[in-house]
């Protein structure tokens, strides 16, 4: 404490170049806050080096391993420049702690260091990655099937308590977000197309753009891509930090399969409450055009309820469940896929979530739009 | 060596919420010291560790360190504190997107002056310590759990702290890296004067390291043991303090 202070103004090497000889007094301690300067002298030392470095060693009062390095250093300049080392009065205390850092063994190689590969071999091995990560997002796909219908035969098998937890975590407790966003939504596209269609006097569709459009577009995918942020990141974050710390190994042996344990119950839960969530969704944006319709643009609620319902079928209802439901499919299983593929630890743990989100988001717009064209063969 | 205390607790209570662990504790660790802290599972050691590192806040007493007040909301002295004292966690807590190498020279890299050859240098003499010298581009999940105990060790002692925590440092080694671990500590308590902190169970590791132990107990919520272990095996009027020392099952008393 009081010494650290001197330390610094004095420091713990006087070098002496003599003719022949160059001399070295090493003093006081060397420790971790001496050391480095010590070591700025010694490679500041103007070359060439006479035949002899001699070091006295005798005035050190206390050295630990980070003093040791001066020693290193020392030899590592006898031997580039060929001269002759002479380590003098080495007090005891410093012999005992270069005998318990073995200085004079060879020291072993660190080891390949990590190789960073070039852009080609970068490039190679992602595709390799990305072929592997298909064969083996296959294979979940395929097991999670297999397990989602050997429930049909022994529903019993289902873990209902946890499917009852999820459908809260997924569907209740995303109802305020949810309920917000499409309140917001239905609000901002009544007044944008409020500007538009009342050039045309055609102030009443736009109950029919609100609900039409929320309905068999925006409110699925908004849901979807809520929930994917909410839960999908949530099912990878829990099934990675499992994989981390042996939970899904401790299952493995206790006999469950963790299809059956982690993910059924997260996927049938999804399926449940996402077309709901999507439901409510609409509910919400319906009320949030009402909103406008009725502030703005002088329509009465039975005028604009009675259009929207007169927009409104049955078949664009149930598409937009189904969607839904698909959506939630595609969600769940990305999540617990990629919470099945963390390896190692918390950095691991991070990259699968954020995968989650962003392949959930993506496998449902790809998916949104195959649908898209699909209906419009269908159902011209 | 000296008979300053570095470490005072006094009336230290500890828990959580309405969970008392251990009701106003008294101990004096001394510089220079291999302080071992003992008592059955569950009792409360490792939650005793966290609070001598500040990790946890005291329900009432305080902690001294080095003559400082250990206050968790005072930066400027719980630095100087934290600068004094390396924690080894049970789990090893080597930062998994990190190698060896760069967990080691993390804190050397951040609290000193040394330069980037020089580092290594020192980054390889400390795991050289540890006896795991050439894994510095090893990840951690690529070692083995005892492995990773040394690693964590080696971090560390990457500042040369004058006080040293171990949370059960040799559980889950082989018998040849735990007694290879107590050589170390011993040899690192001689040559550097590090005073050693040390939660563990293991009884052969405890009399060869220990020079003071206590023994904390769940019932009593209290210090029931404080001295040589060596003395309290046989000489101890607590009957636990024996058992545990004789490592004999409860249901043979």
């Amino acid at each position: 404490m009081s010494d650290s202070a001197s330390m610094t103004t004095t420091p713990p090497i006087t070098i002496e170049h003599t003719p022949g000889q160059l001399s070295l007094t090493l003093s006081g301690v060397l420790d971790l806050r001496t050391t480095p300067e010590v070591l700025d002298q010694l490679a500041h030392i103007h070359k060439p080096l006479p035949k002899l470095i001699r070091a006295d060693l005798s005035a050190i009062t206390g050295m630990d391993d980070c003093g040791a390095l001066v020693i290193f250093q020392l030899r590592r300049m006898a031997e580039k420049h060929g001269c002759e080392l002479e380590l003098a009065g080495t007090p005891a205390h410093v012999r005992d702690l270069l005998a318990f850092l073995r200085v004079d063994d060879p020291p072993r190689s660190a080891g390949a260091k990590r190789p960073r590969p070039g852009i080609m071999t970068r490039f190679g091995m992602k595709t390799i990655q990305v072929w592997d990560q298909s064969g083996r997002h296959v294979s979940f796909v395929g097991e999670v099937t297999v397990t989602l219908l050997s429930l049909l035969r022994h529903p019993g098998r289902l873990r209902l308590g946890d499917t009852v937890l999820y459908m809260q975590r997924v569907g209740v407790d995303a109802l305020p977000i949810v309920g917000l966003i499409s309140f917001l939504l239905g609000l901002i596209m009544a007044f944008m197309s409020a500007v538009q269609l009342q050039q045309f006097g055609a102030n009443i569709y736009v109950a029919s753009l609100v609900a039409l459009a929320m309905v068999r577009e925006l409110g699925p995918i908004m849901t979807a891509i809520l929930v994917a942020g909410r839960s999908g990141s949530a099912f990878a974050a829990e099934i990675g930090t499992m994989k981390v710390s042996e939970e899904v190994d401790a299952l493995v042996t206790m006999g469950f399969r963790p299809a059956m344990f982690l993910v059924a119950p997260k996927i049938i839960a999804s399926v449940l409450v996402v077309p709901l969530l999507a439901m409510y969704s609409n509910i919400f944006a319906i009320a949030g055009g009402l909103l406008i319709g009725v502030t703005t643009l002088d329509l009465t609620v039975n005028a604009y309820m009675a259009q929207t319902m007169s927009t409104l079928t049955i078949f664009d209802i149930n598409w937009g469940l189904f969607k839904s439901a698909i959506f939630a499919v595609l969600i769940s299983t990305v999540g617990c896929f990629k919470g099945y593929q963390v390896r190692g630890g918390a950095a691991s743990v991070g990259k699968a979530t954020t995968s989650a989100v962003v392949t959930g988001i993506f496998l449902v717009i790809l998916v949104d739009s195959i649908l898209a064209v699909i209906l419009r063969y269908w159902r011209p | 060596m000296s008979q300053e205390a570095v470490i005072s607790a006094r009336g230290l209570t500890m828990g959580f919420g309405d969970l008392i662990l251990m009701e106003s504790l008294n101990f004096d660790i001394h510089s220079g010291e291999i302080f071992v802290i003992l008592g059955g599972s569950g009792c409360g050691k490792s939650t005793l560790l966290k609070h001598l590192v500040g990790l946890y806040k005291p329900m009432a007493g305080k902690i001294t360190i080095a003559g400082m007040v250990l206050d968790p909301d005072n930066d400027d002295s719980f630095k100087r504190i934290l600068s004094r004292i390396g924690v080894m966690y049970q789990g090893g807590a080597l930062f998994s997107s990190m190698t060896l190498g760069e967990n080691v020279a993390l804190p050397i890299t951040e609290y000193s002056n040394l330069k980037g050859a020089a580092v290594e240098e020192l980054v390889s003499l400390k795991l050289r310590q540890v006896g795991l010298e050439g894994f510095e581009h090893h990840l951690p999940e690529e070692l083995s759990g005892g492995m990773k105990k040394r690693a964590a060790i080696a971090r560390a002692l990457a500042l040369n702290p004058e006080i040293l925590f171990l949370d059960e440092p040799s559980a889950g080694l082989d018998p040849i890296s735990s007694a290879e671990l107590d050589t170390l500590i011993l040899r690192l308590n001689r040559t550097l004067g590090t005073t050693f902190v040390v939660v563990t169970h293991e009884l052969s590791s405890i009399f060869t390291i220990a020079e003071r132990v206590i023994m904390l107990d769940k019932e009593t919520k209290s210090i029931i043991a404080d001295g040589d272990p060596h003395e309290l095996k046989n000489a101890s009027d607590h009957p636990y303090v024996r058992q545990f020392f004789n490592r004999q099952p409860e249901m043979e008393r």
